[in-house]
């Protein structure tokens, strides 16, 4: 009797046709130390009752690489201990039975160079469906450095956008036009006006807004790039807003982008669901041509909200990394859509910085070093106000977007005043920061005192100063900040 | 109109205190501090004028005011700016940029529309001040 | 400072405090223990150790009146201390640094240490953005200009230290609260300076001798730099060492605690080669940190004087 979660060593038997477990086969591991090369994947596994976890880990492992459900001859034409997957440990997830970790290292030549797509086909492809397990959750990557250095990365990135939009050491203030639909182009671009004038840096495209019969998209493009520049010229800076160039085929997204940088647009837009590839070919041709790159993570949680199965948004800030946008959302901590303060600031860290350690507190179970790619700008959008400006800068620092859409256009005093305000309260919020003030417990004096020489700040802060979006959040770290794990 | 260019633009204009404080900041960070200024405000006019070069050795901020002033003297009516130069590894770039000194007049832009074929509009922004040469602007 | 309450309960403002604590003060503030500091780790010294406890109770006395409203004006806290080399000036100026930052007079609190070479360019131009460069630097802590005299050389008129002196007494007058100059040197061609320069004489508030150390002292200053090195004297050769104090104070180039570190480095080589030389089997931590009489008695000051000394410029150089 064969042991059902060792590896199969004898060729005979491994290889006699039948059914095998997937620890058989050989995609358990235990003594397996990962290559600095292997790229690492670390899966929430909730096996079916019945279903031990080490054989439900390896069956990912095998699903996810070169297995199928039966045992192939053909193997042996291969290197296929090379190939095969290997599931190296499994952890029992803290507080919640029935779950587990499960590591599985894939080699290098299993993944074509830079192709997000083929990624993503393997490691996440068939093995989602798999009937041994009732849920199947990616939470975290590590990329070695040899797959990073395959990517382009984020086409402008977050030093660079700085210096062509002449703007340092604050937040970049944004603002998504609203009505989301309905305006019209002439319309639509009055809005843009207003904001940019009163003191943002951007406005934007909502992720629906393409070609429609209200406004198609040669109109919105015109009147926005009028508003643009008229701001630009009121104002002395650079303005920009992102045109959405999302269409139904590449030809046509190709055409919008062309059109918008005729129009001397700084930056385009896309929509997370045209699909991997498009944000890749979108990214190479925004470095070819000096245009920023923002991604609306529209869709994105279908499959990344639930604790228990789909994919951790980490992992798909992880890959827009490589795919290379400047710009994706990543949550507001305080604002109306999900993201606890813990979370999210994992999913920062990977936007923002050039090494992540293992932080298990933030959800980050690898050290991921990035190989000099990019830095992606955080941008943070949803229910979000200026009364709320010392959390939004103790939480999200300063290279982020803040994106105040409702909280600009629903200024009583209107549009212009709405962006003036928030403008106001950002300086005086990190001007009191680098003062060395604290503004986590002193933000709203700050905001006060800045109110006083700025009256739309002042209304600003009376009509939203009760709004607050406190609800439990689904996807909170299993780890607490002093986390025990067995290493 | 008011250059709105820097991160403070839209606060009251600086005390050489609030000047201090911030380029401390900067100072505590690890960062130089640089003063540049122009009488070319155009929003991508990247290169000011260098008073001199960024202060790489100096622990305090006093210094920068010092500089700020002297910049004022000799330049009093153009505008001056405070930079902060980060030089560490991923960055190597500005963290910091504040209007420390305005002219008296702050003429603005125009904003010149050149049209052409199928509604497309090439746009340039000009500053009013550069139409007197360099050196004349800004009485 | 007895006179100080009746005066504050006319004058102080409501929004002022009514009194304050001297006490509280001069503790909380770390004043105390750079006073003790100083106590403890400098020899002798007695009038300028005085001079330093008046002008910290003058300091603390000054800020207590600037919290109840009744000054408003940083007091000059310029200074110069003069003195022959070697008698602790520059350890004295660290202090002066601290103690000053403490009180919240200068923000950083830091020493920057010039001399004339440091401010003045040789050629036109290279002196203004010299003498600013290390201004800026002092800025935030405190500038010693050692041997400041030599900025002014009356026998060369074209002489470039004329335009230091003018930006350093501009930013002396201007810039008070930013940065503290102290210029250091020996007292007559300090007072000749003054004389020529009457711009500093007005902007310098306090002025502190320090004496040359008597022979008890310098010998005591010995024993403690030898234990900070974890050597000590033999008795024979402690002797020596008095004996050597004596005579050198009388030779060429005689700088105090200065004239004493060199010649205990000097003590320090030959004890290495005597112990080398002479060492017949393993030596134990008493052999190895003892200096004795020879280590000493080997020096040339015992035969008359440093003349073939090949150091002198560096001694003479404070």
């Amino acid at each position: 009797m064969l042991d059902n979660n060792m590896k199969v060593t004898d060729a005979k038997k491994r290889y006699s046709a039948g059914v095998l477990k997937y620890a058989q086969m050989g995609y358990w591991e235990p003594d397996y130390q990962p290559k600095d090369t292997d790229i690492i994947a670390l899966f929430r596994i909730t096996p079916q009752d019945g279903v031990d976890e080490v054989e439900a880990a390896a069956a990912v492992a095998g699903e996810s690489s070169t297995a199928t459900w039966t045992v192939v001859w053909t193997d042996r034409l291969t290197a296929c201990e090379k190939y095969r997957a290997k599931a190296y440990r499994v952890d029992p997830v803290p507080n919640s039975p029935g779950e587990f970790f499960a590591y599985i290292a894939y080699d290098l030549d299993l993944f074509e160079p830079g192709s997000i797509a083929n990624l993503t086909a393997s490691i996440i492809g068939n093995v989602f469906g798999f009937k041994p397990l009732k849920a199947l959750r990616l939470e975290d990557m590590r990329l070695p450095v040899a797959y990073v250095k395959t990517f382009q990365g984020p086409a402008t990135g977050i030093v660079v956008e700085r210096e062509r939009l002449n703007c340092y050491g604050r937040p970049l203030l944004g603002a998504t036009v609203k009505p989301k639909l309905g305006l019209s182009g002439r319309n639509y671009g009055r809005v843009v006006y207003e904001a940019l004038k009163g003191g943002l840096d951007f406005t934007k495209d909502d992720e629906n807004i393409n070609s429609q019969p209200f406004m198609h998209w040669r109109d919105r493009f015109l009147y926005c790039m009028e508003a643009v520049n008229r701001a630009c010229a009121a104002t002395g800076e650079v303005k920009g807003t992102y045109l959405n160039v999302t269409a139904g085929t590449m030809e046509e997204m190709y055409e919008r982008a062309e059109f918008a940088k005729a129009l001397g647009s700084t930056i385009v837009m896309i929509d997370l669901v045209i699909g991997y590839t498009a944000i890749q070919s979108m990214a190479k041709w925004a470095r070819k041509n000096d245009m920023i790159l923002h991604l609306h993570r529209a869709g994105h949680s279908t499959y990344t909200r639930q604790r228990t199965h789909g994919v951790s948004f980490r992992v798909i800030a992880k890959w827009m990394r490589l795919a290379g946008v400047d710009h994706l959302h990543a949550g507001t901590v305080v604002g109306k859509l999900e993201g606890d303060p813990a979370t999210t600031k994992g999913y920062y860290d990977i936007f923002r910085e050039e090494y992540n350690p293992m932080a298990l507190e933030n959800g980050i179970f690898f050290d991921q070093d990035w190989a000099s790619l990019n830095k992606m700008m955080p941008v943070a959008s949803g229910g979000i106000h200026a009364g709320q400006m010392h959390q939004l800068l103790t939480y999200l620092g300063e290279d982020v977007v803040l994106q105040f859409g409702g909280g600009t256009i629903g200024h009583p005093h209107g549009i212009e005043a709405g962006a003036t305000a928030n403008r106001v309260a950002l300086e005086a919020m990190v001007f009191a920061r680098n003062a060395g003030r604290d503004i986590w417990n002193e933000g709203e004096d700050i905001l006060r005192d800045a109110a006083r020489t700025c009256t739309p700040l002042k209304q600003a802060l009376d009509v939203w100063k009760d709004v607050t979006f406190n609800y439990a959040s689904t996807d909170a770290p299993d780890f607490a900040p002093t986390p025990e794990v067995s290493a | 109109m008011r250059l709105r260019q820097g991160q403070f633009s839209f606060l009251p204009d600086l005390t050489d205190d609030d000047i201090r404080v911030q380029a401390q900041y900067a100072i505590d960070n690890g960062w130089a501090v640089s003063v540049e200024f122009t009488d070319d405000p155009h929003p991508r006019n990247t290169y000011w004028e260098m008073w001199g070069h960024p202060m790489f050795d100096n622990p305090d901020a006093a210094a920068v005011v010092y500089e700020v002033n002297e910049c004022r003297k000799a330049h009093g009516g153009k505008y001056i700016r405070v930079m902060a130069f980060d030089a560490s590894h991923g960055w190597e770039s500005i963290r910091m940029s504040f209007i420390v000194n305005r002219p008296k007049e702050e003429p603005g832009f125009r904003l010149v529309r050149q049209e052409s074929a199928g509604r497309l509009v090439r746009y340039t922004v000009e500053s009013y001040a550069t139409r007197d040469p360099e050196g004349a602007r800004y009485a | 400072m007895t006179d100080e309450p009746t005066a504050l309960e006319e004058k102080a403002s409501p929004s002022l405090p009514q009194s304050v604590d001297l006490a509280a003060a001069f503790e909380e503030s770390g004043v105390r223990d750079v006073l003790k500091e100083l106590d403890d780790t400098m020899i002798g010294l007695a009038p300028v150790k005085q001079r330093i406890r008046e002008t910290a109770a003058l300091l603390l006395v000054d800020q207590a009146r600037r919290q109840l409203g009744l000054a408003t004006e940083t007091p000059t806290l310029h200074m110069s201390f003069t003195g022959n080399p070697g008698t602790g000036k520059t350890t004295v100026a660290l202090k002066m640094a601290d103690l000053l930052h403490r009180l919240g007079y200068v923000r950083k609190g830091h020493l920057v240490t010039v001399t004339r070479d440091d401010l003045v360019g040789q050629y036109i131009g290279h002196t203004a953005p010299k003498t600013k460069e290390v201004l800026k630097k002092a800025m935030g802590g405190v500038l010693f200009i050692d041997e400041a005299y030599y900025l002014y050389r009356p026998e060369n008129e074209r002489d470039y230290g004329q335009e230091a002196i003018e930006i350093l007494l501009q930013v002396m007058e201007n810039n008070r609260d930013d940065l503290v100059v102290i210029l250091a040197g020996y007292a007559d061609r300090m007072d000749r300076f003054f004389e020529s320069n009457p711009g500093f004489r007005s902007r310098i508030a306090h002025h502190i001798e320090f004496p040359d150390y008597t022979n008890e002292e310098l010998l005591k200053i010995a024993e403690i730099m030898l234990s900070e090195q974890n050597y000590a004297f033999d008795p024979a050769a402690r002797v020596a060492m008095a004996e050597y104090i004596a005579s050198r104070r009388g030779q060429q180039h005689f700088a105090n605690a200065r004239s004493i570190r060199n010649a205990l480095d000097r003590a320090r080589l030959r004890q290495a080669n005597r112990l080398f030389n002479e060492a017949a089997g393993p030596l134990d931590a008493a052999a190895l940190s003892a200096i004795a009489e020879t280590d000493i008695r080997a020096s040339r000051v015992f035969r008359g004087g440093l003349d073939t000394d090949r150091k002198p410029a560096r001694e003479a150089a404070e």
